[in-house]
């Protein structure tokens, strides 16, 4: 479909007698946040790195806005983040920039990297050798490359995996943007409270395979009855959210002290924790 | 376009990591060193009376070809360690994921990682071997038949080297890859050796033993011509009939340049071998 921004089909990657994908069949639309989760060896990176051209399939197929996976002119159009980012430690930040800004042919190279040094807050050490840089500023550096030249996808392989609180916050805030702009977002990462916040479906894959897919809400599970905090605890009570208040109204006209109420519903790392099977 | 991209950042690498200023002194202090002794060569007295002109010359020609023994090891080692890190440092720590997921084919890094390292081969054999000459000629006078053929000769067993590390950096591990191509380089000295030993002793197994390896690897080839374009008439004519007479071998002369088939061979050797290591890294995942 022309809205897809990936299409995924049976994609797999074998290594030697190893599965490091089996199987992925997905669908990303045009300006949609997907969050790909999945523990460590479930395939993940493998996935991404097949998406954007650098390991070859062993089964299946994929296309990246319209295009065959690896096509040369697509590349143009996409951006990457590599969950092992290194960039050169004797080039200054702007240089490495300068560089992909060349490999992207950008005609208006100096306020592109201004642009994008400032959307990652790295403006002021742009001049610095990235050698001097912290782990946090080398991946904000990374963020700063997968946005260069205004790409139609990004692909985020554990974005927030060096930074601080504050700069999870700021990615945060950045991916909004992205969702903002209609650039679609494909984030892999093993932060399930971030991809909750941003992200609006999610793949989740474990040992090479999808265990599941859908939106927060489908995966997580429509809220079922509440949690009452009373004097001695959480309570739970089953009932529909129609019935909610009458329950609250008969518990007070019983006596019962409430200190607060929330949906009795599981969270993203919960639903997580069952799927792959480690909870 | 592309290619000309990465041969200018293997070039800058090489500037910005200080590897150019380090071999720049010990250019200089090995020049230096050499300038030295050929003017205690050119000024010494021997039963009370300076060394003639011809003596002095014949000498120099004898150290220039020593040292050009010595620089093509130089070469040959510079080649393999600047090549092999430059093309897998940047698969094995991960630098190449962000550069292959724009619109570049593995080719022109390939191309241009080999292109960056050739010509600064090329020029440090242009600079400090013709510093080199330059100052043998000053202090003995000496100059050698074809200086400029000797130094292109030279580059291009560079380039042969460059070639091999690059194509073995494609798949192996940046250390592996140098070693094997310095070690290829110093297996085709020793195969040219065997070469002459068997020509010399009419032992056509061991003179094709040699001429086999020279194919394989034809650093040897382009460092005979190296020797051939240094080495003054009197030294060629000695050889041919050492050779003649069945007397002696001496791996540092030879009686005739390689042939241009040979030469041919090496051009079409680099490119093949070259488009191997293209091959085998297109098909790499990464």
């Amino acid at each position: 479909m022309p809205d897809d921004a990936i299409v995924a089909h049976g994609l797999a990657k074998r290594y030697g007698r190893i599965d490091a994908l089996r199987d992925l069949t997905l669908r990303v639309a045009r300006g949609e946040c997907l969050g790909f989760l999945g523990p460590n060896g479930a395939g993940k990176s493998t996935a991404v790195k097949m998406l954007v051209g650098l390991v070859r399939p062993t089964g299946g197929g994929a296309e990246v806005l319209g295009k065959p996976v690896g096509d040369r002119a697509t590349r143009a159009r996409i951006g990457y983040l590599p969950e092992l980012f290194r960039y050169p430690d004797w080039l200054a930040a702007r240089e490495v920039l300068a560089f992909h800004a060349r490999l992207l042919r950008l005609t208006e190279a100096a306020p592109a990297i201004d642009a994008v040094l400032g959307e990652v807050g790295l403006r002021e050490r742009a001049g610095d050798r990235v050698g001097t840089y912290s782990k946090g500023m080398q991946q904000r550096l990374g963020l700063a490359v997968a946005l260069l030249g205004a790409p139609e996808i990004v692909f985020l392989d554990e974005p927030t995996s060096a930074l601080d609180p504050v700069g999870r916050s700021d990615v945060r805030a950045l991916i909004e943007r992205l969702r903002a702009r209609g650039t679609t977002v494909f984030l892999n990462s093993h932060l399930l409270g971030e991809v909750e916040r941003v992200c609006d479906r999610v793949c989740v894959v474990d040992r090479g395979r999808v265990v599941a897919e859908g939106t927060v809400d489908a995966l997580t599970g429509a809220a079922h009855g509440v949690r009452v905090q009373l004097d001695d605890g959480w309570h739970a009570f089953d009932c529909a959210p129609a019935d909610v208040p009458d329950l609250i109204a008969r518990l007070v006209r019983e006596g019962a002290r409430i200190h607060a109420v929330e949906p009795n519903q599981s969270t993203l790392e919960d639903r997580f924790l069952a799927l792959v099977n480690h909870a | 376009m592309n290619v000309l991209l990465f041969a200018g950042l293997t070039l800058r690498e090489l500037v910005r990591r200080r590897l150019v200023a380090a071999v720049a002194l010990l250019t200089v202090a090995i020049v230096g060193f050499t300038a030295w002794g050929l003017h205690r060569l050119a000024t010494a007295v021997v039963d009370g009376a300076p060394i003639a002109e011809p003596g002095v010359r014949a000498v120099a020609a004898g150290i220039v070809i020593m040292l050009a023994f010595l620089f093509s090891f130089v070469i040959a080692l510079g080649a393999a360690l600047v090549a092999a890190p430059a093309m897998a440092e940047s698969i094995a720590n991960g630098e190449i994921l962000a550069v292959l997921a724009r619109p570049v084919r593995r080719a022109e890094i390939a191309l241009g990682r080999w292109a960056g390292t050739v010509v600064a081969i090329a020029l440090y054999v242009a600079v400090a071997g013709g510093l080199e000459l330059l100052v043998v000629r000053a202090i003995t006078g000496y100059v050698p038949p074809h200086p400029l053929h000797a130094l292109a000769y030279l580059a291009g067993a560079g380039a042969v080297v460059t070639t091999a590390a690059i194509a073995l950096a494609a798949r192996l591990p940046a250390l592996a890859a140098g070693i094997v191509a310095a070690l290829m380089f110093g297996l085709a000295w020793i195969g040219g050796i065997v070469e002459s030993i068997g020509l010399a002793l009419g032992n056509a197994r061991l003179a094709d033993a040699g001429t086999i390896v020279a194919l394989i690897f034809p650093s040897d080839a382009l460092w005979r011509g190296a020797l051939y374009a240094l080495q003054p008439a009197i030294f060629t004519a000695a050889a041919a009939n050492a050779n003649a007479s069945g007397t002696a071998v001496n791996p540092f002369s030879v009686t005739s340049p390689p042939p241009p088939m040979l030469l041919a061979w090496a051009c079409g050797w680099i490119v093949a071998v070259l488009a191997a290591g293209i091959a085998a890294f297109r098909t790499r995942d990464l």
